[in-house]
């Protein structure tokens, strides 16, 4: 290595690692620390066993938007772990019964017969937030109220189309709408204004109050509650006045979008091939319960709004189907299953794709096992903090003081070797932590302290070999240079299975060995890059200085080897 | 010249490969009194893998144990373990309902004078755990398969054999002495057995890439025993001050987890790291090394260079010979002047 490219790659290795340690200290990005170290609340779910995983994602979404409306959270964390857990990490959190209250029990699925309609026009429609987010194309003028109707077995798909005249679905009609609901923080209440005689609820529920998570009406009327929900064809808000729930998710069996009907072969010309159905089964007593209310329902006229059925979710109208009109009032809907018609185009495949894994959500058990919570007191985590911090650098103290009295000039090269390491490592979880609200657990501090070890290593397999080559009769620079050519060989192949056992890790496994494969891996790397920017320069301008030959403290002092020896 | 000061010349003549049924022998008891134990003694499980809760709060007020205990048993809880931890008291008892844990927390933060808001709490159900350590276990399988293909393309297959034999080594020892001493097994515990196995495989890949290095460069000229000797002679130094190097933060984390604070998860983790780097050290120069020696002699390209070295009677100071200690061994050797490594000049020195 020449002294001119040693020096140029030495400075800017300082430069690059310091500096950036600088830059992000002076924006006040630093690392973000789990819930382990600041104190907080993590609960882990489980769901039964042969939950799809879209209705998993669905929990999610339901999790992350109550705890939303909680407030006050700083990241929180909601991941799928594994195929049938979800893990909720909410740090900085201390009212454990609120945050186990939001996430601990599923959303609640019900049909509900609708009462009376009253679109608000202008209304934020905020609570409809976890509609599909695909707004109605512009051809969609037209009615595009679901349909429901008899099972695919008891009737043939005849559900007609010009019956129907309310439209009302779920979905968000524009996108500010949606924006407004994936914002990390958001406000319910923002921007809506509540038809006359309803108020916010607070503490104290105050009878006919709204509640602003699930925007439910508390005790409207007897046997009467009242939802907000968007109304497509406006783009304002509509009231549902709900009967009570009729049908529950514990009812249903199962759902899935299905397209069903057509004779004829795809034509692109718009003419009727077929459409997109959800699927519905009963257990045995929800038919009968459906069939029961869907003949009370068919007894209104069509067009009527009491011939709907809200499905509601968590508080959310997800879909009002019209019972069709092929259904007899005096039966009903039979048979334990039922057909949802929503129509032809592909955002009603996105619709009734979204429909099913509702369903299928709200037709899991009231709440999730708790298989593990866990709340950290904002004083053990800081404890646990220091202590690691402590450990960390007394632990770091005493191998700059072994390597310095073993290795001399080269000893001192190893820990400013390690300060760079060091400030690299806390830039990467800086930035993780910015970019990816990755945190810095206690184990993640296990395995930084642990990466010490191995990093050393590099230097210690390095400064062995350079010993051994100066044994051998070789001059030093000969020394070093080749010496570094064998080393880095050996240090490739160990941090190979150091970086095979991390990413492994990280992908396969899960809870805190998670954080100790991340910081494991990180370190893994940074150990290879500085021992190629930093170390071989490094060594490679000792060498050629004083230090290289001269006293007891120079390298050839540390190899045990007079130069006389060798020459 | 003292035996430190070979060492740090890296002038050693240890016969490990010799004297390797004392490492056996060594190796054969512990692992087997690590067996013995599991079997008998079992393990201390956590309560992450058992199922219960744990509460953890802060002793202001510095009552006595019995009183929390007296707390305890007015609710009717009576099978609790309690204990003091760090500054504070940690109770760990059977899975507790929310409710029932609030009123647990509520009665004892009154005993010990602190906000109940400020305790630490921690319910874990009886599968929890488990899931745990068996995405870990996955996790492992994988890896261990993957490492074993890496290392047989870039070493050797019977290298990355003889390195796992000795990982299993490691952990049967760590998990022995966890049994034995009785010692919670929790998550972090197998975050460091993980650890364990990483350090272990590392440890050996570097011995045995010297191993290797030696074998291409005077192939014919040694029996394999003497060049992995020689080589374990080289890279003996490294293996010391690695383990010196990783047990010093180590070492710190335990000092800090155990007597300063209370960070309990700390200290777990420290101790079985403790264990197994030591373990993994050991069994790289004591293990791997000597049962890939013994392996690679029964290979027909290591018989014939025995025999032809035979023939001629060499001395080797590398050879081995069963059971001689290093030191007269290196005495004869530099007498003799046969000197494989230091190829010239070195003895002139003194």
């Amino acid at each position: 290595m020449s002294r001119r490219s040693a020096v140029i790659s030495l400075v800017l290795t300082l430069v690059i690692a310091w500096g950036s340690l600088a830059l992000t200290q002076a924006t006040g990005t630093t690392p973000l620390l789990g819930l382990d170290l600041q104190g907080g609340f993590s609960v882990v779910l489980e769901a039964p066993e042969d939950v799809a995983p879209e209705v998993l994602e669905k929990a999610v979404e339901i999790m992350r938007r109550r705890i939303e409306a909680l407030g006050n959270v700083q990241e929180p964390e909601i991941a799928v772990l594994g195929s049938n857990q979800i893990e909720v990490q909410l740090p900085g959190v201390t009212d454990r019964d609120r945050a186990l209250a939001a996430v601990g029990r599923t959303g609640q699925l019900e049909f509900r017969p609708v009462l009376t309609v009253s679109p608000i026009p202008g209304l934020s429609p905020v609570f409809t937030s976890f509609g599909a987010p695909t707004p109605p194309g512009p051809e969609e003028g037209e009615d595009s109220s679901p349909i429901i109707d008899f099972s695919t077995t008891t009737a043939p798909g005849e559900s007609d189309d010009e019956t129907t005249t309310s439209s009302v679905t779920e979905e968000t009609t524009s996108t500010t709408a949606a924006d407004t609901t994936t914002t990390t923080i958001f406000d319910p209440k923002e921007g809506v204004i509540l038809p006359g005689g309803l108020t916010w609820c607070d503490e104290d529920d105050s009878p006919g109050c709204v509640d602003p998570l699930t925007g439910l009406s508390v005790d409207a009327a007897p046997n009467q509650d009242a939802f907000l929900a968007a109304d497509p064809t406006t783009g304002g808000g509509i009231i549902y006045y709900l009967g009570p729930a009729a049908v529950i998710g514990s009812d249903l069996d199962g759902a899935s979008a299905q397209f069903q009907g057509g004779g004829g072969g795809g034509h692109l010309g718009g003419s009727v091939t077929g459409e997109w159905v959800v699927v519905l089964d009963f257990s045995g007593e929800g038919g009968d319960k459906f069939a029961d209310t869907t003949k009370l329902l068919a007894s209104f006229p069509i067009g009527d709004p009491r011939r709907q059925f809200a499905i509601v979710l968590d508080g959310t109208v997800q879909s009002a189907p019209q019972v069709a009109n092929t259904v007899d009032p005096q039966v009903g809907i039979t048979g334990g299953s039922a057909v949802i018609t929503l129509g032809q185009s592909d955002d009603q495949e996105g619709e009734a794709q979204e429909l099913s894994v509702v369903l299928r959500y709200g037709s899991l058990p009231v709440a999730f096992e708790q298989a593990s919570v866990q709340s950290v007191s904002a004083t053990l985590g800081s404890d646990s903090l220091r202590a690691g911090l402590i450990a960390g650098f007394g632990g770091l103290a005493l191998v700059a003081v072994a390597m310095i009295l073993y290795y001399r000039v080269l000893g001192l090269v190893n820990v400013i070797g390690l300060t760079i390491f060091g400030s690299l490592l806390t830039v990467v979880y800086s930035l993780l932590g910015a970019w990816q609200g990755a945190t810095l657990t206690l184990a993640g501090v296990a395995g930084v302290i642990v990466s010490v070890g191995i990093t050393s290593d590099s230097y210690i397999v390095y400064f062995e070999r350079i010993k051994e080559e100066v044994h051998k009769g070789r001059s030093m620079r000969a020394a070093i240079d080749h010496g570094f050519q064998r080393s880095i060989r050996t240090i490739l192949t160990a941090d190979t299975v150091s970086l095979f056992a991390a990413v492994l890790l990280f992908f396969l496994a899960v809870g805190s060995v998670k954080g100790f494969a991340l910081a494991l891996g990180i370190a893994t790397v940074l150990d290879v890059l500085v021992a190629i920017f930093y170390t071989k320069p490094a060594v490679s301008l000792v060498a050629r200085s004083r230090l290289g030959e001269g006293g007891a403290v120079s390298i050839r002092g540390a190899t045990g080897v007079p130069r006389e020896a060798t020459e | 010249m003292n035996a430190f000061g070979r060492m740090y010349r890296g002038e050693t003549h240890i016969d490990f490969v010799g004297n390797r049924n004392r490492g056996f022998t060594f190796s054969g008891v512990a692992i087997a009194a690590s067996l013995i134990s599991m079997i008998f003694f079992g393990f201390n499980v956590g309560v992450d893998f058992e199922g219960g809760t744990v509460i953890e709060i802060e002793n202001p007020s510095a009552a006595e144990l019995s009183e929390v205990r007296d707390a305890l048993a007015d609710l009717g809880i009576s099978n609790a373990k309690v204990q003091t931890r760090g500054e504070g008291v940690r109770i760990q008892t059977e899975q507790l309902s929310v409710e029932d844990e609030q009123a647990v927390v509520d009665a004892i933060a009154a005993v010990v004078g602190e906000d109940p808001d400020e305790a630490s709490r921690q319910t874990v159900g009886p599968t929890f755990g488990r899931q745990v350590a068996e995405s870990a276990v996955r996790a492992l399988v994988i890896f261990l398969l993957l490492v074993a293909v890496y290392i047989s393309i870039r070493l050797e297959w019977r290298m990355a054999l003889s390195g796992m034999l000795a990982l299993g080594h490691d952990l049967v020892f760590t998990a022995g002495i966890y049994s034995l001493v009785g010692f919670e097994v929790s998550p972090a515990t197998v975050i460091a057995i993980l650890t364990i196995l990483g350090y272990s495989l590392y440890d050996t890949v570097v011995v045995f890439d010297k191993v290797l290095e030696n074998i291409q460069e005077r192939g014919d000229k040694h029996t394999i025993s003497a060049i992995v000797n020689m080589s374990m002679n080289q890279v003996f130094m490294r293996s010391i001050n690695t383990s010196l190097t990783s047990l010093l933060p180590i070492g710190s984390l335990l000092f800090v987890g155990s007597f300063l604070l209370g960070a309990t998860t700390l200290r777990e983790f420290a101790l079985a790291l403790f264990i197994g780097v030591f373990a993994g050290t050991y069994s790289s120069i004591f293990v791997a090394a000597p049962v890939l020696a013994r392996w690679k002699e029964r290979e027909e390209r290591w018989q014939r260079v025995r025999r032809r070295i035979e023939r001629k009677g060499d001395e080797d100071v590398f050879a081995v010979t069963h059971g001689e200690a290093g030191t007269a061994h290196q005495t004869i050797a530099a007498q003799s002047g046969a000197m494989p490594r230091p190829p010239k000049k070195r003895r002139k020195k003194r």
